[in-house]
């Protein structure tokens, strides 16, 4: 098991992360590099001042109000994935260190753990009910066609991360809380990775090196898919009002 | 696939790449929220009429070979050659598009399927396979401004008798369409048809404007055809003449593409800014009348009046409340369509399908939204600024039998002016 | 002069607004042989140079175009 973990939560993350910003950053740079298109592209409605566009962009792109007027079925599905995703995202920050104030604010250690351990098993499992509502939305009709091999290996991924995501939060999430994690990915961050004994007793260390598993090939394809659409769809909806 | 066609065909994606159309292919999540914003998609059920799927194609050609992952691969991402399958396919998704944008208003990434479509137009020309019937339309205005002098005595003798008309309309022996005006302010761009010249004239003169007529039409099937130097060269007639007359401003006629053209597509082509303000005869109208230099009477028109956006002067123009106010000057009936503005629906006649036999039968079914509008409205008027979307929409009148009349609103105006041959205006469209 | 010239095709135009007259033209020149005539009766006074453009552009051959009272009628030749 320990080897499981050395490839999967230690070289696996260092691939990943190394992957996942270059890669992300040589998209960044093609974008930026390719000429401007010569014909405004704008559509009206739109704002008449540089600081209105601004605003318009973002609101198109968070709340994509457009979306929810010709579809809010998907727009809620969507949008219920998505927000979760980013609260776990904030939430999986505990492993970095502890936030500040937050924990005072709720009494304690332990209370900040019991709040973190609700706010993970809704997030996560919000995430997996997105995810299975796309999974099965392209199993039909024309999401079926449009749908190629990319769209499901996404999916199977994010299915994987989430998984096991939600695995770790309900089997172990009793024990093992945020200061575990933290000792590893610290280490890691400081290039001496260990692991804390806590993960090496039991089998949690299969668990979380799956999870690990998933998220590093995630990260890994990040970049080559189209999920470059967390950065993409800002600016081409900025284009929507020039 | 051969080697030399298929390096013509990559060329040409090459050669047409830019920022916008990169973000484009690398993001758009296939999500099909836009299934349900296409007419097309909407009224055939045909899945090569989703717009996501028109841009797959344009896609899988890019990934093939110009994405490092798409090369490595393939199968992931279904990248292919540009072979006639796709060819094929990619042939009708592209023409049969009729450019209205509703897909980019609803996409919540604003996806520009129709900017994609540009790019597959370039392919299907470079390929030997653009539409003929669009080729022949821009040779031929090609053509007529290449040899003016040949079509110059057709021409006049046209405006002749439409000076005979207008003076007819209005009672001023005076007035008349001004030709080869020296200093005039307006240069009037029409279209080919005395339809689009007589009510503007009527109006002109009675504002008393200071204004000439192009001798050339301001429609632009080297648009539609998607070739950007015919579409130039077709664009750069009248804007020669403009620049030779010395006026100030442009006006293009009723017609949604001229505009967007002139407005927006002319200094790309160019690679010069435009040097004229290019204005829709419709907002020169709802200025007349809001400023009191013509008068329109409301009660002349009967019945009750709705107005339908075109595409092009309306989501992609900006042009969505001169039209109503203009129309609500000169009738109190007025009802809009459900949905309306930007969110309208394309009528199913733009891109220049209307001159293409072969969407015949997609164009008509596509009309499906655009008639569940027109009968839920209760109107018996239709004012509508656009030849294309009149063509389709009488059409669809016929067919279904709704018993409309479809004006142009210009029409509308010279019909509602107090004027001793005021009904002669309508009689084109009648 | 016209009289003489047999017609392989008539196609009556009137009430249709430029460009469709060549573009009804165009999409029937094929509906003749080689050497064949259409005979096209138009309305709108546009079709007086858009025809006849339509026709040099494409290598083909307008053969007469007359305008009779409120109408403009066009002898086409399909030369390929």
């Amino acid at each position: 098991m320990e080897t499981y973990l050395w490839i999967t939560s230690v070289w696996g993350v260092y691939l990943g992360i190394a992957v996942f910003v270059l890669g992300m950053g040589l998209r960044i740079y093609q974008w930026a590099t390719t000429p401007k298109s010569p014909v405004r592209l704008g559509m009206f409605p739109k704002p008449a001042t540089k600081s209105g566009r601004f605003f318009k962009m973002l609101k198109d792109t968070l709340i994509a109000p457009h979306s929810a007027k010709i579809e809010p079925k998907m727009w809620i599905f969507a949008m219920i994935f998505h927000v979760a995703a980013l609260a776990a995202f904030v939430g999986h920050l505990r492993i970095l260190g502890e936030y500040p104030i937050l924990p005072e604010l709720l009494g304690g250690e332990h209370a900040m753990n019991t709040f973190a351990a609700y706010a993970g098993s809704i997030a996560g499992t919000l995430m997996l009910v997105g995810v299975i509502f796309w999974i099965v939305r392209r199993t039909f009709g024309p999401y079926k066609n449009l749908s190629v091999p990319e769209d499901y290996l996404l999916l199977f991924l994010l299915f994987g991360v989430i998984i096991m995501g939600d695995h770790l939060r309900f089997v172990y999430g009793g024990f093992i809380h945020a200061d575990t994690y933290q000792e590893w990915f610290r280490s890691l961050l400081a290039f001496k990775p260990m692991f804390p004994e806590k993960l090496l007793s039991g089998n949690v260390g299969w668990s979380l090196g799956t999870h690990m598993l998933f998220t590093d090939l995630f990260l890994i394809y990040f970049p080559f898919s189209k999920l470059v659409h967390t950065i993409g769809s800002f600016a081409a909806n900025y284009v929507r009002s020039e | 696939m051969e080697k030399v066609q298929l390096e013509t065909l990559t060329g040409v994606i090459d050669k047409k790449m830019n920022r916008q159309l990169k973000q484009y292919i690398d993001i758009c999540a296939r999500c099909a929220i836009c299934k349900d914003a296409c007419h097309q998609y909407v009224g055939t059920g045909d899945f090569k009429y989703l717009p996501a799927r028109r841009a797959e194609l344009i896609r899988q050609i890019y990934k093939r070979y110009f994405d490092k992952a798409g090369r490595f691969m393939p199968a992931l991402y279904e990248a292919r050659e540009p072979d006639d399958n796709l060819l094929d396919e990619l042939y009708d998704s592209t023409y049969a598009c009729t450019g209205c944008r509703r897909c980019m208003y609803y996409c919540p990434f604003s996806i520009d399927t129709a900017w994609i479509l540009s790019v597959a137009k370039a392919i299907l020309i470079a390929a030997g396979r653009g539409n003929e019937m669009l080729g022949q339309l821009a040779d031929a205005a090609i053509f007529k401004g290449d040899n003016a002098a040949m079509f110059e005595g057709v021409m006049l003798s046209g405006f002749d008798d439409i000076s005979e008309e207008v003076r007819a309309i209005t009672g001023d022996p005076e007035h008349r369409v001004h030709v080869n005006k020296e200093g005039a302010d307006v240069l009037y761009v029409a279209l080919a048809g005395a339809h689009s010249i007589r009510p503007a004239a009527v109006i002109f003169e009675e504002a008393g404007e200071n204004w000439t007529i192009s001798m050339f039409e301001a429609a632009n099937y080297g648009f539609f055809y998607g070739d950007t130097e015919k579409a130039r060269l077709i664009t750069k007639r009248y804007i020669d003449e403009a620049k030779r007359l010395g006026v100030k401003e442009i006006v293009v006629p009723e017609c949604g593409h001229a505009y967007r053209v002139a407005e927006f597509f002319y200094e790309a082509w160019s690679k010069e800014p435009m040097p004229f303000k290019v204005t829709h005869i419709l907002e020169k109208v709802d200025d007349y009348i809001k400023s009191g230099r013509i008068t329109v009477d409301k009660g002349l028109i009967e019945g009750k009046v709705t107005y339908h956006d075109p595409c092009q002067l309306g989501r992609n123009g900006g042009k969505f409340e001169q039209p109503r106010d203009i129309v609500k000057a000169v009738t109190d009936n007025f009802v809009d369509l459900t949905p309306n503005r930007a969110e309208q629906w394309c009528c199913g006649g733009g891109g220049g399908i209307v001159a293409m036999e072969e969407f015949k039968d997609v164009r008509l079914k596509s009309g499906a939204k655009k008639v569940e509008q027109l009968k839920a409205s209760g109107a018996s008027v239709l004012a509508c600024p656009c030849e294309n979307c009149r063509l389709q929409i009488e059409e669809l009148n016929e067919v279904h039998e709704l018993g409309m009349e479809i004006w142009q609103v210009i029409d509308l105006v010279v019909a509602a002016m107090p004027l001793p041959g005021n009904q002669k205006g309508a009689e084109a469209t009648e | 002069m016209s009289d003489e010239t047999k017609v392989d095709l008539e196609l009556d135009l009137k009430g249709l607004l430029c460009p469709l007259p060549m573009v009804k033209v165009s999409q029937n020149i094929n509906n003749v042989p080689v050497g064949g005539i259409i005979r096209a009766v138009a309305t709108d006074p546009g079709a007086m140079a858009d025809i006849p453009a339509w026709a040099q552009s494409t290598g083909n051959e307008v053969v007469s175009a007359d305008k009779q009272g409120s109408e403009f009628v066009f002898l086409v030749k399909r030369v390929k």
